[in-house]
């Protein structure tokens, strides 16, 4: 599979994070493929318990995909809350494709915790997610932004604090506080 | 909830997360005051933040992708290999995927495991690991994992190996921390299993979590033997018997071993011996204890770094009660030079054992010095959560935002005044939630895995809503049982506590559960409150509480929520398979629930009446849900109870059998179906053949059913002869559930037929002593005094079985048997005529007759009813002509054997 060019991807981004919106349908199938690149190196991999490998593995993503260096610096900040945005909405749709694909069968959703390669068919997942994030933005829309740039873009929390124009102690109070309560949320009967 | 609402939760949620986690209840008390809400809501997100360690824990993409990367795995399930057929996933490595297997030539379970094909097509490779794996499958050592069978089926090679009911180290380790003495028995099962490798020239090579599993029980058996050949290099020597080189590669996609276990020679590429796995096991030991690998880096390069330099930090910084001899085992162990090392794993697991041992005798002395000591260590652990609720507070600092919550207000004041009054209260009663938190801590890090199921409470005015609260239990009790690592207490015991349910923690220890699940109903009209809760009775706290308000309708959606609440706070973890037998032959119709619940509860009442009422609310569920196959099972076994005593058996059979197909139709696996077939096959068909294998089935589907084994029993001893295998099969089934009255009376009868009476006598009365109202216990019982020649005492016991049911012409004819024999001519006289009066209302089995005449020494009239009993194919000639001790008198005579023959026992 011909690995998409990171200076292309960077450049559809950046177009789609200035409001050009047909930059969407030509970053999905790159996206897409990304995934089944990742998934085809999950079946080969030892399972569970290695965080290491897994970030590792993500980072290498990250970087595969958008060329940073080349991002404008002073667009960054904005330019992270979009891609992330724009993660979020391409992986949710993913999601929802296939939930809906498997509706009736015994639907095997993706579970929201790293720790089991097979997951146990569970509440969450992250259409469920998305949902309970919209809640959360209505009720503290910086916690929502931080789970955004976190979960889905990938930042770290400095990165975040950066981006966010606050102290890296009040990303981690908002991300530990938004994590319990979307797990709690996720987990209701 | 509103913005604002958030912000306060979100301020106490914080300020709790700063102390320390037996201390948080105290300070909610205080901060929350009359706000439950907002004190639930607050705790829910401390729950949550303890829980959710790993949740969002790596980013979206990595788990989209781990979605289709289990899709793309799922989609071989219910493919073949070779001769297995792949049932479900069990996971996926760098090793390969392992699935749950079933061996079609065999029949049975197996962990299959698919090699990765970019290892087998290397043919020298895959030639070695074949060598290494056979030879560690000759190892035959409990602490290693069985393996059946190296194949290969098309491209694919894989391995087959025992299945075991158990979790991974590493799933362990997730799951919970482990206590000193958990960590010491799997490190000497671990090195055990080691040692006698070790001893046969084989290394391991990849000591790791992943590779050591953990049943229930404790039993570890250690996985993957030589399977690290696979992913090594060729050797850099030329002398290809020279230990291999391990492949250290962090290019980008490449499969890496987990380093944080590997040795030090190992991560340098050098040769490798027993001493390797020894310092992995070192390094799985030190996790176990401390929670942590010992080394640890961001990349693989990172680790093999400090492998190579740095010395773990000691154990008593992440687990204080690690003894010191632990940590100077834990150190040998992890030394970087492996001439300082433990030279044998027979040295370390000698040093394990002896700590093991030490630490067992200070338990027992700790626990014989009694309950004053136990005070004293419980103040000594206060003092400590005093110290630490001091030190969280000095800690916090000044930064907190001041507000008017009383909260901040109570922790701004902590950290003023140390030692102010308003402190030492407040101190002292986190001190006392501190020591309750702990002693409660210490019972949810330990698994729960016995259960009783209470019968449920009926507060409802409706004596009628009784078939609710037995039947809501019956079934949790039923789902659960389908559990493999859940031991429950079997309903036949359970029942003996209704209406009587006042010590939970005394039931508790009867029983021998950790844990207790009671529930109180109450039906008004159309609605139906069900409170249930789950208590661990080993500490007396509740695990879990909740009340469901809903109508009479939803009952069948309660009893699911039940079930799977109870095996959710159990933290049972059920597997795929699991789930499915969950849900399985249920009905998604909760009228056709009800009926069914209401069919069990008459059945088990054992009467004309609760049978005959059973197979109408069967009926009646079949009509609502065709595709109930727990109904049609259910209607096949009452059906097989009524055969003789009040149906003959050509109007029952017939009908037992049909409900047991269309039940099998559509679930194979339900044992008791095959049950009823078995059965069938007989007492009706006289076809030995078919009800051996039904018989056989139905134990291989669920080995632990009672009424299977006794039953399997009856049919070894009188159509096959086989009369110590029958005792085997009957003592199996009073094990498997002695409390409950029929396994006495499955193996009771047995000895009955084996002609020993004494035992017959001896296990007959057990059974009545569990429950005296079983009146076949009491028929059987008359029977056996009878054959041994204790006729009053005979004519007691057949006269106690027509007081609790005198519709059975089975019971009638024992007696009339006994006062035959005992001369009573006349009384055996008005039974036979009160028969043939009965007969116009209940059927009467010709054979009971036939054993009236025998008595009576009336031979014409014996064989005359004898054959009718042949010609309507009784359930008796099959069951019990060839033993009967009542048939003895006819037995000479050319034409009772002329009748055996007809029937065609085997020989």
């Amino acid at each position: 599979m011909p690995l998409p060019s990171t200076a292309h991807i960077t450049q559809l981004l950046v177009a789609w994070s200035d409001g050009d919106q047909a930059a969407l349908e030509e970053l999905t199938p790159l996206i897409y493929e990304e995934l089944h690149r990742l998934a085809s190196q999950y079946m080969s991999r030892e399972r569970a318990g290695h965080t290491l490998q897994t970030s590792a593995l993500v980072n290498e993503a990250f970087i595969r995909l958008i060329d940073w260096k080349n991002v404008r610096w002073q667009n960054r900040a904005h330019f992270f809350a979009v891609s992330a945005q724009l993660m979020r909405r391409i992986l949710v749709d993913f999601a929802r494709a296939r939930n809906y694909a498997k509706r009736g069968g015994a639907a095997h959703k993706v579970s929201l915790d790293e720790t089991a390669l097979v997951s146990q068919s569970r509440r969450e997942d992250l259409v469920a997610l998305d949902d309970a994030l919209k809640t959360l933005a209505e009720l503290d829309e910086r916690q929502s932004r931080v789970v955004d740039l976190r979960f889905f873009g990938g930042l770290s929390l400095e990165e975040i604090a950066e981006v966010l124009k606050v102290s890296v102690g009040t990303v981690r109070r908002d991300w530990s506080m938004a994590r319990a309560w979307l797990h709690s949320q996720l987990n209701k009967v | 909830m509103t913005p604002e609402r958030y912000k306060q939760i979100g301020k106490l949620y914080h300020l709790a997360l700063e102390l320390e986690p037996e201390q948080r209840g105290t300070f909610l008390d205080l901060a929350c005051a009359d706000d439950e809400q907002l004190r639930r809501e607050v705790e829910a997100l401390l729950k949550s933040d303890s829980e959710a360690e790993s949740f969002l824990a790596s980013p979206a993409i990595d788990l989209a992708a781990k979605q289709l990367a289990e899709e793309q795995l799922l989609a071989k399930v219910g493919s073949r290999v070779g001769h297995y057929r792949l049932l479900s996933l069990l996971g996926a490595g760098g090793m390969g995927e392992v699935y749950l297997a079933e061996d079609t030539r065999l029949d049975r379970k197996v962990a299959l495991k698919l090699l990765p094909e970019a290892f087998t097509k290397n043919e020298d490779r895959l030639r070695r690991f074949v060598r290494e794996a056979k030879a560690a499958s000759a190892l035959n050592h409990p602490n290693i994992i069985t393996i059946h069978e190296i194949g290969q089926a098309g491209q694919s090679h894989y391995i087959t190996t025992e299945y075991i009911h158990g979790e991974t180290l590493r799933e362990l380790l997730h799951r919970r921390k482990m206590t000193i003495i958990e960590s010491l028995d799997v490190a000497i099962q671990a090195a055990s299993a080691l040692a006698a490798a070790h001893q046969a020239g084989i290394v391991h090579r990849d000591i790791k979590p992943e590779n050591i599993m953990v049943r229930r029980d404790g039993y570890v058996k250690v996985l993957d033997f030589g399977l690290a050949k696979l992913t090594e290099q060729q050797p850099r020597t030329s002398d290809t018997s020279a230990p291999t080189v391990a492949r250290i590669d962090t290019a980008p996609g490449t499969v890496l071993g987990t380093a944080n276990y590997m040795s030090p020679e190992q991560a340098q590429g050098r040769a490798v011996d027993a001493r390797a796995d020894i310092f992995s096991l070192g390094a799985v030991i030190y996790e176990m204890v401390s929670g942590r690998p010992p080394f640890e880096g961001e990349s693989s390069g990172e680790i093999i770094a400090s492998i190579l330099k740095t010395e773990p930090a000691p154990l008593a910084r992440f687990a204080p009660e690690a003894p010191g001899e632990l940590q100077r085992i834990v150190s040998k162990a992890l030394r970087k030079d492996r001439e300082e090392r433990y030279q044998t794993t027979k040295d370390l697991l000698i040093d394990l054992k002896s700590l093991r041992e030490e630490l067992a005798f200070q338990e027992r002395l700790e626990r014989s010095i009694g309950p004053e000591s136990s005070g004293a260590r419980a103040i000594d652990s206060g003092g400590a959560a005093v110290a630490t609720a001091a030190s969280a507070a000095a800690q916090t600092g000044e930064s907190a935002v001041r507000t008017t919550s009383s909260a901040e207000y109570i922790i701004t004041e902590i950290k003023r005044h140390k030692v102010g009054t308003l402190v030492s209260l407040v101190v002292l009663a986190l001190a006392v939630a501190g020591l309750v938190a702990y002693l409660h801590a210490r019972n949810t890090e330990v698994a729960i895995e016995s259960i009783a199921v209470l019968p449920f409470e009926n507060f409802s005015n409706d004596p009628d809503a009784e078939y609710i609260s037995d039947g809501i239990a019956e079934s949790v009790i039923n789902s659960l049982t389908r559990l493999t690592n859940l031991k429950v207490i079997p309903r036949s015991i359970a029942f003996r506590y209704k209406g009587n349910q006042g010590d939970l923690q005394k039931i508790g220890a009867e029983l021998g559960v950790n844990a207790v699940l009671t529930g109180r109903v109450i039906q008004r009209g159309d609605n139906l409150t069900i409170s249930v809760e789950l208590d661990d009775v080993r500490y007396g706290n509740q695990l879990w509480g909740e009340q469901y308000n809903r109508k009479v309708g939803d009952l069948l959606a309660m009893q699911r929520e039940i079930s799977s609440e109870v095996s959710q706070r159990l933290r049972v973890q059920l597997t795929g398979e699991e789930r499915q037998k969950l849900a399985k032959g249920s009905t998604e119709n909760p009228e056709a629930y009800q009926l069914y619940l209401r069919g069990n509860y008459y059945v088990s009442q054992f009467t004309k009446d609760g049978m005959r009422k059973g197979i109408d609310y069967f009926n009646q569920a079949i009509a609502l849900d065709p595709n109930y196959a727990l109904a049609y099972d259910g209607l096949a076994y009452d059906y097989c109870n009524m055969v003789g005593w009040y149906l003959p058996a050509n109007e029952c059979m017939p009908r037992a059998k049909d409900a047991a197909m269309r039940a099998l139709a559509i679930d194979e696996t339900l044992a008791t179906a095959h049950l009823s077939l078995a059965i069938v096959a007989q007492w009706y068909d006289w076809d030995w053949a078919s009800a051996d294998r039904q018989f056989k089935r139905a134990i291989e589907l669920n080995p632990k059913n009672q009424r299977i084994h006794g039953y399997y029993s009856w049919f070894l001893i009188e159509a096959l002869s086989r009369v110590d295998e029958a005792i085997e099969e009957g003592k199996q089934s009073v094990e498997l559930d002695p409390v409950s009255p029929e396994g006495y009376n499955f193996l009771g009868f047995t000895f009955v037929f084996a002609r020993r009476y004494d035992q017959a006598i001896e296990q007959l009365r057990k059974g009545i002593e569990q429950d005296s109202t079983f009146w076949l216990n009491h028929d059987f019982l008359g029977r056996a005094y009878e054959a041994s020649g204790r006729l009053p005492e005979a004519i007691a016991e057949f006269q106690r079985a027509l007081q609790l049911e005198n519709g059975n012409g089975e019971n009638w004819s024992n007696l009339a048997h006994a006062y035959a024999l005992l001369g009573k001519r006349s009384e055996a006289q008005k039974i036979l005529d009160h028969l043939k009066d009965l007969s116009a209302q209940n059927y009467i089995d010709p054979y009971f007759i036939a054993a009236i005449y025998s008595g009576l020494r009336d031979k014409e009239q014996a064989f005359a009813w004898l054959e009718r009993a042949y010609a309507a194919r009784s359930f008796a000639p099959a069951f019990y002509l060839k033993s009967d001790p009542q048939m003895d008198w006819l037995r000479a005579d050319p034409q009772f054997a002329e009748i055996q023959r007809r029937i065609g026992f085997p020989h």
